[in-house]
């Protein structure tokens, strides 16, 4: 009998400490003044999906500039992955349009595709492939050069540290080193948008730090970064806009400053999402039984 | 506690019950199944009850040894996803001995146990011959039943816990296709036998040879007491209660290292290079046959096809052999069979991608790409077997000429399947074992679609390749250039249909991405 307590868990604050000892901390990203963000690569208009009789996603419209760092933020069953699929062109939105660059996704895919770079969650991989065989796949599949690929791919594996497991297969590989490897492989066409669906889950800490460092460099060069994740203060400090997805409908977004406010964006999401509740009626927890 | 388990174990057994009807049909067939066969065994025991004791004796062993082979290999084979794991009570911290019998209890409560139960104790009807044959009978009867579920019990845990690995889960599957080709030689052998003449005989010292055996001391006493052997009976007996206590003694050791042993990891090899992606071009097109490829030799999903396909194509011929079919007539199988089964093979090719699809569907490829480069290994390796096998049964059949409409009729199978299948992969795929399951395992819901499917691409490629078998058929029959038709033919039809199906696959895959990941999402 392991009932969770219901009280703030107390692994988050452990897992963003080592992030914030990096240098990179320091760096707002919110001081990054506006007109900066004045051209618009991802545009939703109207988007929803329904299944069945559950709408997942309800009309939504969102924008991102380009060279942001945009996060979503939602609670489970919000919407976040099902939104994020029908911007890559997995899976087909029931009425609405997203564009890309000025391309619409669903009408003219094979061109906007070429300018999104993807991670999806919890979708396999080719994963008999060796990590160096996925990436040159991913790579030659997008259309690239042989010599590309391969130089890419040395680039890649150096940056994001995984030179002792390319030559391995992906299947035998932990789920963050998995997360690495699909990361790479979704910049190997060095896309103008990368939509990430939850990044850095069950990555360490020490590897996400590295890895946020290589997407604010691809932010700060002009790429764009949409992200999604449950981790509040590590939107909060990586992101320079956000926006909050609860039941299938953006409740508030636009930069970071402008939806939390004074507050912390967690208790501001917190408000947004319908209050806490109360970790009332487990007194049993608080005396034990041995 | 061990009344607990006893629960836990029905409970289990009625949860089954509120599962999908497909699920639910299953287990109803199973129980079926194993009452009818229990039944049958039975009647036939008592039957055996007014036979010669000899006969008896003998038959007895030589079944009774299959049964109990049959508790020691099936688990170990098919991987049976063990509801009741040691390691599922490790942290319960019951005692090790407690545990040990209660898991052995609660394993009596299956369909298999239950019908070796009831077979067992109808054994000793047979034996009912005289007192000391009755008693030996008794004793055997308990030992019957503790042979087997305490063989499955190990075995199941074996398989779950040595086998383990990814690794060692695709080497068993690899392994139960070699038994099944060994077997064949034995049926070849047996076969040869004249049974009329000195079948009993014949029986008589298998069952000799297995009585020494694990596998049949424990049904030969009774047997050996009936004909009055009372030495070798209480022999046999040693030897079949000395299995139950080593295999106690097994089962115990096994449940207290599994309770300490957290799953195994495997050790990860080495690739160097790329591979097949160093050999083939370096665009889309070539990357997706490049992986294909690959797949081919290192999924064990493929690799078994790889495997049964031409095994089946030469085993089908044995029973023809075997009847004394002429040899010209028996070359005629091989190739057609090999070619329409590897041609059918990949008609739910995208479905084995599961939904690592989604990387064909982000990056736009083109339906072309997809549907040749997922064709690459298979015509690489379908047609030089389908040439050179031709050849082969043409050297065979001592006829030169019939190379030619083999040939045609061989490419028009594979390519009309190729051809069907580029579409059917596309706008019909259907749930299969997922990447990493047992090969031989199974997927949860696979519904209408996969009969369906089978069976329709199976039929339409012969109904594509009949105007080619009849041109053959004709040049059997009659000679003449009737060969040489039939190798134009099989070429023009299997590229016409080839070309065409995957010219309408490719605009299928296109327009159908988002579709396909969604039908894979079903059975992530």
């Amino acid at each position: 009998m392991k009932a969770e307590p219901t009280a703030e868990p107390p692994a988050k604050p452990e897992k963003a400490e080592p992030v914030e000892q990096s240098p990179r901390a320091e760096k707002a990203p919110a001081a990054k003044s506006s007109p900066q963000f004045s051209q618009i690569v991802l545009s939703m208009t109207g988007l929803s999906k329904r299944f069945g009789d559950k709408v997942a996603v309800d009309a939504i419209d969102l924008s991102v500039p380009t060279g942001s760092f945009y996060g979503i933020v939602g609670p489970n069953g919000a919407g976040k992955t099902t939104t994020l699929s029908m911007v890559t062109g997995l899976l087909r939105p029931d009425s609405g349009t997203v564009t890309v660059h000025g391309i619409d996704v669903w009408k003219e895919p094979e061109r906007a595709k070429r300018s999104i770079g993807v991670l999806p969650d919890a979708l396999k991989l080719f994963d008999r492939l060796t990590g160096a065989q996925l990436l040159y796949y991913s790579g030659v599949l997008r259309g690239l050069d042989r010599d590309t690929v391969v130089k890419r791919s040395a680039d890649l594996v150096t940056a994001f540290g995984i030179d002792d497991a390319v030559n391995r297969l992906v299947t035998d590989y932990s789920a963050g080193m998995t997360k690495k490897i699909a990361l790479a492989a979704a910049m190997i066409h060095s896309p103008r948008l990368l939509v990430l669906d939850e990044p850095f889950e069950s990555v360490d800490p020490v590897s996400a730090a590295n890895l946020i460092e290589i997407l604010q460099r691809y932010v700060e060069s002009g790429g764009t970064v949409v992200l999604s994740s449950h981790g509040m203060d590590f939107i909060q400090r990586v992101c320079d806009h956000v926006a909050v997805i609860v039941g299938g409908h953006v409740l508030a977004s636009g930069t970071m400053d402008e939806v939390r406010g004074e507050q912390t964006l967690e208790d501001r999401f917190v408000e947004l999402a319908g209050g806490r509740k109360a970790a009332e009626g487990m007194e049993w927890l608080h005396s034990f039984s041995d | 506690m061990v009344a607990q388990f006893l629960r836990l174990k029905l409970r289990l057994l009625g949860n089954a019950f509120k599962r999908s009807p497909w699920q639910i049909f299953g287990l109803i067939v199973g129980i079926v199944y194993g009452v009818g066969i229990a039944f049958f065994a039975v009647v036939a025991l008592i039957g055996l009850r007014f036979a010669d004791p000899d006969i008896a004796r003998n038959s007895l062993i030589i079944a009774g040894s299959v049964v109990v082979l049959g508790f020691t290999l099936v688990p170990l084979v098919l991987g049976i996803d063990d509801t009741l794991d040691p390691r599922r009570f490790a942290l319960f911290g019951i005692d090790n001995r407690r545990l040990a019998v209660g898991l052995i209890v609660a394993a009596m409560i299956s369909i298999p146990s239950l019908a070796i139960t009831a077979i067992a104790l109808a054994s000793v009807i047979t034996w009912t011959r005289d007192v000391g044959t009755t008693l030996i009978a008794l004793v055997s009867a308990l030992a019957i039943v503790a042979t087997c579920v305490l063989a499955s019990r190990v075995t199941t845990s074996v398989a779950a816990y040595v086998l383990s690995t990814r690794r060692a889960r695709e080497f068993t599957a690899l392994v139960g296709i070699l038994v099944i080709v060994m077997i064949s030689p034995v049926v070849i052998i047996l076969s040869e036998v004249d049974w009329g003449r000195d079948g009993a005989r014949m029986l008589g010292s298998i069952a000799d040879g297995l009585a020494w055996t694990p596998l049949g001391a424990v049904w030969a006493a009774p047997g050996d007491a009936a004909t009055g052997e009372w030495g070798l009976a209480f022999l046999h007996l040693l030897i079949a209660l000395a299995t139950v206590g080593l295999l106690w003694l097994a089962w115990q050791g096994l449940l207290a290292r599994m309770l300490v042993t957290p799953e195994r990891e495997g050790r990860a090899k080495k690739y160097e290079g790329l591979g097949w992606f160093d050999r083939l071009p370096a665009n889309p097109g070539g990357a997706i046959a490049a992986r294909t490829a690959t797949y081919w030799l290192r999924d064990p999903r493929y690799r078994n096809s790889l495997f049964i396909i031409p095994i089946s194509a030469i085993a089908l011929t044995i029973p023809f052999v075997v009847v004394g079919v002429p040899h010209h007539v028996v070359a005629l199988v091989p190739v057609p069979v090999f070619a329409l089964l590897l041609g059918w093979s990949v008609h739910n090719d995208v479905a084995y991608d599961n939904t690592a699809v989604w990387l064909h569907v982000a990056s736009g490829t083109r339906g072309r790409a997809d549907r040749l480069g997922r064709l690459f290994p298979a015509l690489v390796i379908g047609i030089p077997v389908i040439v050179a096998g031709s050849f082969f049964a043409a050297w065979y059949a001592d006829d030169w000429s019939l190379a030619g409409a083999l040939i045609g009729v061989g490419i028009a199978l594979l390519f009309s399947g190729f051809g069907l299948s580029s579409v059917s992969s596309a706008r019909f795929p259907y749930p299969v074992v997922r990447p990493g399951d047992g090969a031989f395992s199974q997927p949860q819901n696979t519904g209408a679609t996969m009969a369906l499917a089978q069976s329709i691409i199976f039929v339409s490629s012969v109904i594509l390749s009949l105007p080619t078998i009849g041109l053959a058929a004709l040049g059997f029959f009659y000679g003449g250039d009737w060969y040489m038709w039939a190798l134009l033919a099989g070429v023009g039809t299997g590229l016409l249909v080839l070309i065409g199906g995957v010219a309408l696959g490719s605009r299928i895959f296109s327009r159908r991405g988002p579709e396909m990941l969604a039908s894979a999402l079903l059975n992530s």
